[in-house]
């Protein structure tokens, strides 16, 4: 059986800047990948393309036996895919369980005529919606519980980000795409936030992709990592073995650092 | 999960790839390539026309161009640095242009303005453009600067109500009856160029239009003011970091947009002599619909984008319409702008010269 | 050059508007306007205001700095120096005019007449002192309060309201208390209030003031009454509210019933639009093209003029055509589909685009319904007349009245329709989508899809508009479709609150009742809506009734609020 995300090839220019190069790449149900590489790797770009928001110019992307590419964003979250985003992206003058609630949005229908109804399968959903959102928001603790009814804007930074991934979670995805979910956090929280991303996997069964810099974090949940520079992948594997690959030294520190390394090796 | 629903969902799926946007705008290209075309073949086929008949078309359609090239740059400045669109400098330009006209009266009253034409008319620019300059920057003070970093239709508003205020402001000042603007001799009459008779007045127009926008743009490449400018409309937080009195530089953006729109006033009444309160409105909202159309934010966009509006509104309802028996097709020029400005906008959301962009903005 | 000190800053700008009201006419104009009937004039109650003011923002602390030291002198000159500026612009003008520069060529509204207004008639030269001394005296009056306790200072600008509503609403008034059969010449004369009247709406205003302080406020004082609750307080004031509109207009005469019409319908097209704007974030400028479409509809359908009717149909109905109510869905179809067909290829435009754009479509209809092309459908300059009224059983609803209640109807459909929307999935879909755009397109919501939704809803309603509009006033022409439609339908939603409903009421009560019915403004009535605009989005950008979450979000977040960049990390 294929991988539940699968690309081949994949790459993307702006202009005369190749941001993603013939990238492979691959996750599965139960999986934590990580997705390293300096400032400007096209580490972003890649999530991007991968969730429809940029058409790739090349290559091959499937998803759960779909082939995705073309596809717009909320055909693919249709389709199981969610996402949170570099600078948190929340509905600022929405509030907190009502961001949560959008994210229901493709697994529910009431249209107009539910609306001005208010018919028994109307209420129902909206009971359901509601009481999804409260679940992914009570993954939480009581970070989120309790604020409901505050404005998304009135959250705390760390919560702002909480918020966004519940509201991944309310979108009944396969795979979560998290784009620097510890950026900002204290280390405290950010230990807080590896035990859940970790609860996600083995709670939810998520396929977890997630872009990260902070490296105690992609140490303590990612089961693989690939390491992205200039838009090309450069390495591939465990923690320890895309740690100790010299072109991602090289990548991070530059070549002269990266010789010195190896000489006081 | 069923087959059933698979299948129904590999065939949603499927449905969600077909560019439906591009069919629709293919057939709605061609089909109106092809009304185009038809029109022209069936308008040249009448025989209606000379080609001296195109000719004065065309040249007249240059000179309005000129005249909204001039007016546009002053939305795409303000628009270049402030990310709003200045709604109400369509009446900017009418405060100079309506108050020069008084000048202009007394001057022709005492015979000076057939008598000394160049300084009355450097007279009339100066007038125009001191008066349109300074009701520009009041607008910017009352109107606009409370309302930095407000959500963005609050300005647009603003602008509004302010062009409301402006208009009355003037036809309380001034009455409501429109005004003949008075005759310079000079620029009376015809001279022959290449075989075909061009009006003194349309070469004024243009000359002058083009002196005005290198002006301008020499003002923004050269100096001191014209990088403030485009430092701010960069990234404003960091021009301030640098050093730059950003309130000052936008000051000076309406400043010079306003004297541009005051100067342009002034040659707008060479061609259409006449005056009055509401006179700001359609040129503003054509002159708009120019650096849109051009790519707002850049002055050679609103250069071309004046030029293309102006030349598709003179010649364009006549060449498409008169071939397919519709009357009097002049009436219909707003149609045709408008038209133009919706097709550039669909194919190339940046405008003419605006990139075009990827996936979105 | 030295900065002049505040209060003669304050004083000039204060002398500066005197001498616009004057320029522009107002002063004037305004001048034969009754406050206290053969005593004040509108004319001297703006100079009034306008000393006091001044007065009372000298001798206030400035935005971030300390108040002034000694606040009652710098408020007497600043009145002063209006004063004094009046003056001397009173005795140029005269100067200019003796000497052969009559000012009135150029400016119209400069004339002897006005300036002895100004003079007071004591004679142009004497208009510098006389000016100079009601400048400094009003300008202490306004100092006074300033100073003053917030509790006097309450009162007394509530005692210069009420007289100022008493005397501008007279002509309402009037009306409505002979329509309850309250005789009404000892409150009101000549459009102004009488001198008895002053005192006695001063007085009440005063004994309301008194008593309500005394309770604690309106709560309390209701409160205080046994068998009072709140939400029986909240179903009676519903209950009294409901019969007020459906009495409304019986009590007052049937040009007020027209205005009170007027009012409905924007408050349709207010709805419609604020679907529109306030709820899916689309700057439409044009949505005068739907009321158009509704309009002529309407029009093409149920007029015996009408091209439809063939020269060979004689046996007409007598109400038309075709009766209006099987003319309404079809209209309403006949909006979804141009709705559609303009939506899909433009929606996609950023904000200011897509505003240039419908702003566009707008003209295009109107070019296109006054063009000699389609002249013999749509009766070019002249449009199309003769339009029956609406059948409504056996009344006449060319009665005001009768299309009072009509309009009525359809608002309280609107409104219920809207508020079920807003709190809905469909709500929700469009709130993510004005925040932000492509986030909520990776929350799963077609963005294009639910544009067109939204914009189609708006156009239905706006048609809905289009077509009581041409019933109402019989006739359909070009003239009635032009930007100013599109533009005060704007500001209805955005001056009430974007996205709030009560607040498309208040809106439609402020901009299009008001000035309905301050007819004699006339000529200045754009002149002051101009004002009213910026000045309210000046300082209440949230709008006059905002959205109770949305002005949170405004009053939090004062920092600059930049447009949202591209996806984070476009560049990488």
């Amino acid at each position: 059986m294929s991988h539940l995300l699968e690309l081949e090839g994949v790459s993307k220019r702006f202009g005369g800047v190749q941001a993603v190069v013939d990238v492979d790449l691959y996750a599965d149900s139960g999986e934590i990948v990580g997705v390293i590489g300096p400032n400007g790797a096209g580490k972003t770009t890649l999530f991007n393309v991968v969730t429809g928001f940029y058409a790739p110019d090349a290559g091959k992307m499937t998803f759960d036996g779909h082939n995705i590419s073309g596809l717009k964003p909320n055909a693919l979250t249709r389709l199981g895919m969610a996402r949170t985003f570099q600078a948190v992206r929340l509905f600022n003058a929405m509030t907190v369980l009502e961001n949560a609630m959008v994210g229901r949005h493709t697994r529910t229908r009431a249209g107009v005529w539910g609306a001005l109804t208010r018919n028994r399968r109307t209420r129902e959903e909206e009971a359901q919606i509601t009481e999804e959102a409260r679940k992914a928001l009570s993954f939480f603790g009581n970070r989120l519980i309790g604020r409901e009814d505050s404005l998304a804007s009135d959250l705390a930074y760390a919560d702002r980000r909480r918020l966004e991934i519940a509201r991944a979670m309310v979108t009944g995805p396969k795979l979560l795409l998290l784009d620097e979910p510890a950026a900002g956090m204290n280390p405290a929280e950010k230990e807080e936030l590896i035990t859940q991303i970790g609860r996600l996997r083995d709670e939810y069964g998520y396929a977890i992709v997630l872009i990260e810099h902070d490296m105690p974090v992609i140490k303590g949940v990612c089961d693989r990592v690939a390491a992205l520079d200039h838009g090309v992948k450069i390495a591939e594997g465990t923690y320890d073995e895309v740690a100790s690959n010299t072109q991602v030294i090289e990548a991070y520190l530059g070549k002269a650092a990266a010789a010195q390394r190896e000489g006081l090796a | 999960m069923t087959s059933v629903e698979t299948a129904a969902r590999s065939y949603r799926v499927l449905l969600e790839r077909l560019p439906v946007r591009r069919i629709i705008l293919v057939i709605l290209s061609l089909v109106i390539a092809y009304g185009v075309i038809a029109g022209t073949v069936a308008t040249l086929q009448t025989g209606r026309f000379t080609a001296e008949d195109w000719v004065d078309l065309f040249v007249a359609g240059v000179a309005r161009g000129s005249v909204y090239a001039i007016i546009a740059l002053g939305y795409t400045l303000v628009y270049g640095i402030l990310f709003i669109i200045n709604f109400a400098h369509g009446e900017v330009f009418m405060s100079g242009t309506f108050t020069a006209f008084f000048v202009a009266h007394a001057l022709a009253d005492q015979g000076l303005l057939n008598t000394y034409p160049v300084p009355a008319l450097i007279l009339l620019f100066v007038v125009s453009a001191l008066v349109s300059m300074s009701i520009a920057v009041i607008l910017e003070r009352v109107a606009y600067r409370p309302l930095r970093g407000a959500p963005r239709l609050v300005p647009l508003i603003t602008a509004i109500g302010a062009s409301l205020f402006l208009q009355y402001t003037f036809r309380g000042f001034y009455g409501a009856q429109a005004k003949a603007y008075p005759n310079i001799d000079i620029l009376q009459g015809n001279v022959p160029v290449a075989g075909f008779t061009i009006q003194r007045a349309q070469i004024l127009v243009v000359a002058g239009a083009i002196i005005l926008w290198l002006a301008l743009y020499l003002v923004i490449e050269r100096t001191r003011i014209g990088r403030a400018m485009r430092a701010v409309g960069e990234d404003r937080e960091i021009a301030a970091l640098m050093g730059i009195d950003v309130d000052r530089t936008i000051v000076s953006t309406f400043a010079i947009g306003g004297a541009l729109a005051g100067a342009a006033g002034i040659l707008f009444v060479q061609l259409f002599n006449s005056v009055f309160f509401f006179m700001g409105f359609f040129p503003g909202i054509k002159a708009f619909t120019a650096a849109v159309l051009g790519g707002i934010g850049s002055i050679t966009g609103a250069a071309l984008g004046g030029l293309v509006l102006g030349i598709l509104e003179a010649v364009g309802p006549i060449l498409f319409l008169t071939g397919i028996g519709v009357p009097s097709p002049n009436q219909l020029q707003p149609v045709v702008s408008f038209g133009i400005l919706v097709l550039v906008l669909i194919f190339r959301p940046g405008g003419i010269l605006g990139a075009p962009e990827e996936k979105r903005a | 050059m030295r900065r002049l000190p505040r209060y003669v800053r304050v004083g000039l700008l204060g002398g500066f508007i005197i001498i616009y009201l004057t320029a522009v006419g107002m002063i004037a104009a305004f001048h034969e306007r009754n406050i206290i009937t053969g005593v004040v004039q509108f004319s001297v109650v703006l100079m009034t205001l306008v000393y006091m003011a001044a007065g009372y923002l000298a001798a206030r602390a400035p935005k971030g700095g300390s108040p002034p030291l000694r606040p009652t002198r710098d408020a007497l000159i600043a009145g002063a120096v209006g004063g004094v500026l009046v003056g001397v612009f009173v005795i140029l003008m005269t100067v200019l005019a003796d000497a052969g520069y009559t000012p009135r060529d150029m400016f119209i509204a400069i004339t002897p007449a006005t300036l002895d207004i100004l003079s007071f008639d004591q004679g142009t030269y004497l208009s510098l002192p006389v000016q100079a001394v009601l400048g400094a005296v009003l300008g202490l009056a306004g100092g006074y309060l300033s100073t003053a306790t917030p509790n006097v200072r309450s009162t007394v600008t509530r005692a210069i309201s009420a007289t100022l509503i008493g005397a501008l609403g007279a002509p309402l008034f009037s009306v409505m208390m002979a329509g309850l059969g309250i005789p009404s010449r000892w409150l009101f004369r000549s459009e102004g209030l009488t001198i008895v009247g002053t005192v006695f709406v001063v007085g009440v205003t005063l004994l309301l003031r008194w008593y309500l302080l005394r309770a604690g406020g309106v709560r309390n004082a209701l409160d205080r009454v046994p068998g009072v609750t709140r939400k029986n307080v909240n179903v009676v004031t519903w209950a009294v509210v409901g019969v007020v509109l459906a009495v409304l207009p019986w009590i007052v005469n049937t040009f007020v019933s027209d205005v009170l019409g007027t009012v409905g319908l924007y408050i349709l097209l207010g709805l419609g639009l604020n679907i529109v704007v306030g709820y899916a974030g689309l700057l439409d400028l044009g949505y005068v093209a739907f009321y158009a479409v509704g309009a002529y509809s309407v029009a093409v359908l149920t007029a015996r003029s009408s091209f439809l009717v063939g020269a060979d149909v004689t046996n007409l109905a007598p109400d038309g055509f075709m009766n209006f109510w099987v003319a309404i869905p079809l209209t309403i179809v006949i909006a979804v589909i141009i709705g559609v067909l303009i939506g899909a290829p433009v929606l996609r435009l950023r904000g200011d685009y897509l505003a240039i754009v419908t702003l566009g479509f707008g003209e295009i209809i109107r070019t296109l319904v006054l063009s000699d092309w389609l002249k013999p459908y749509l009766g070019g300059p002249q449009g199309i007349t003769e339009i029956p009224s609406v059948p409504v059983g056996p009344f006449n609803a060319r009665d005001p009245r009768i299309l009072y209640y009509l309009i009525l109807g359809f608002v309280l459909v609107s409104y219920f329709v809207s508020t079920r929307l807003k709190y809905a999935r469909i709500g929700r879909a469009w709130a993510a989508m004005r925040e932000d755009e492509d986030v909520a397109e990776g929350m799963g919501i077609s963005v294009i899809k639910y544009k067109i939704l939204a914009f189609v809803m708006g156009a239905a309603v706006g048609c809905l508009g289009g077509a009581f509009f041409a019933a109402k006033l019989s006739v359909a022409n070009p003239g009635s479709f032009t930007l100013l439609v599109s533009i005060n339908v704007l500001a209805v939603v955005v001056l009430g609150g974007m996205g709030s409903i009560p607040g498309v009421v208040v809106g439609s009560l402020v901009l299009v009742g008001l000035p309905e019915l301050l007819r004699e403004f006339g000529e200045f009535r754009l002149h002051i809506y101009g004002i009213i605009l910026v000045a309210i989005m000046v300082f209440k950008p949230e709008g006059l009734f905002p959205d109770a979450r949305r002005a949170r979000e405004l009053r939090g977040e004062a920092t600059v609020k930049e447009p949202v960049p591209a996806l984070a990390g476009a560049a990488e």
